[in-house]
């Protein structure tokens, strides 16, 4: 195995749960999210062994060819103006027996609740919750400041709480 | 549904972690983008590198190939330039003659005394080089010459110019020591349409009185079939 495919696939096992837990929240299935993972591993392992190639920050980029993957599969369907609206089962049948034997039910009204939250509340409540990734660095990856950040964290949270709430 | 407290809402987020991605499919799929792509990436590099490879030594064996063709054909026109009748490459030699009258447009009579003239300077070179074994083989190519042009000459109309260069390659075979051809019923022949025109010639120019009564001696040498005499009166009336 060459030195950057050695890389790249600790890259890989870095971030494959991350960017498919993820992309998972907001597709809400196992099928769509398996192919939307592929898809943006396979985008980012072409980028990252790309002659010049000079990736400083392989989370971010992957999580930015998720989010532009996700983005692209709404639009694909149609259905990118209702991601925030609709209100679907959480999880495919797939998911929901594996998932449903470890998630207790308040977990996935939590989980439910995600996948009604606007998009960028989405995003940056997976960062920073469940991915723990630090608010400096999602100002980052969102591209603003770090306050903008925070209250919109504070806000997504208050949206998923009052969501959950009302469900 | 009762409240559920900020603290208790990250504590259940938090518990979202533990949705993953099927580890057979994880596994799968790392394979599928990096280890099977590989020998993908590497059939096609090593086709293109080999191919580019292939390419460059046939490109090159081909210049090589042409090279040493080239060389070797310059070689042996160059060589053959200098061979003489009897020689191994004396037929070269003439392909190229032949080959540089059609380049130049030469054709015809004018063609014929040109191929005269470098048989009867090769009979002069051989005669010289006392090489007693190509003498025979450079008369007989001479005799060849001659008598395709006579068939010419009597075919067509040579113009002044080519009567001089007929004249001047007879001077020179008749100076080629130890070679008379002048017995030769074709080189007899060509002495005789060549004084025949040179009459015809001086019977239409301004002449004085010595050169009409040496052209009436070149008139009578010619009806006695003493062509090379008349012919050496022809040339002294032209100086």
């Amino acid at each position: 195995m060459s030195n950057l495919e050695e890389q790249f696939g600790q890259i890989y096992d870095q971030y494959i749960e991350k960017i498919y837990r993820f992309v998972y929240l907001k597709v809400n299935s196992q099928e769509v999210a398996e192919d939307i993972v592929s898809k943006v591993f396979l985008k980012g392992w072409e980028a990252y062994k790309a002659p010049g190639s000079n990736i400083d920050n392989p989370g971010a980029f992957l999580y930015q060819i998720a989010r532009n993957a996700v983005v692209d599969h709404y639009r694909a369907k149609g259905r990118a103006q209702v991601i925030g609206t609709m209100d679907t089962e959480i999880a495919d049948p797939g998911t929901n027996a594996q998932d449903m034997a470890i998630l207790s039910a308040d977990i996935n009204n939590v989980k439910k609740g995600i996948s009604r939250l606007k998009k960028e509340h989405q995003d940056i409540i997976i960062w920073h919750y469940l991915e723990d990734i630090p608010i400096p660095e999602i100002a980052k990856l969102v591209g603003k400041p770090e306050g903008t950040v925070r209250v919109t964290l504070h806000r997504g949270l208050k949206e998923l709480r009052d969501i959950i709430q009302e469900g | 549904m009762s409240k559920i407290t900020e603290k208790q809402l990250i504590s259940q987020l938090k518990q979202l972690k533990e949705i993953k991605p099927n580890k057979e499919w994880a596994v799968l799929l790392k394979s599928k983008i990096i280890t099977e792509q590989k020998p993908v990436v590497i059939k096609a590099q090593s086709i293109s590198f080999t191919d580019i490879i292939r390419s460059v030594f046939y490109q090159r064996k081909m210049a090589y190939s042409f090279a040493a063709l080239f060389l070797m054909v310059v070689g042996v026109l160059g060589f053959a330039n200098y061979t003489m009748p009897g020689d191994l490459l004396f037929p070269v030699k003439k392909i190229a003659e032949q080959s540089q009258a059609a380049l130049t447009g030469q054709s015809g009579l004018r063609q014929n005394v040109a191929v005269l003239n470098s048989r009867i300077n090769d009979l002069a070179q051989v005669s010289k080089d006392g090489r007693k074994d190509s003498i025979s083989s450079a008369i007989s190519e001479v005799e060849t010459n001659v008598t395709a042009l006579v068939n010419n000459l009597k075919t067509g109309t040579a113009d002044a110019t080519t009567i001089k260069e007929i004249v001047s390659s007879l001077k020179t075979l008749a100076d080629v020591p130890g070679t008379d051809l002048s017995t030769n019923q074709d080189v007899k022949d060509l002495y005789q349409a060549v004084v025949q025109a040179q009459i015809a010639d001086l019977n239409k120019a301004t002449l004085t009185d010595d050169q009409k009564e040496v052209l009436s001696e070149i008139q009578e040498l010619y009806l006695q079939g003493k062509y090379t005499d008349a012919l050496e009166k022809i040339l002294l009336i032209n100086q």
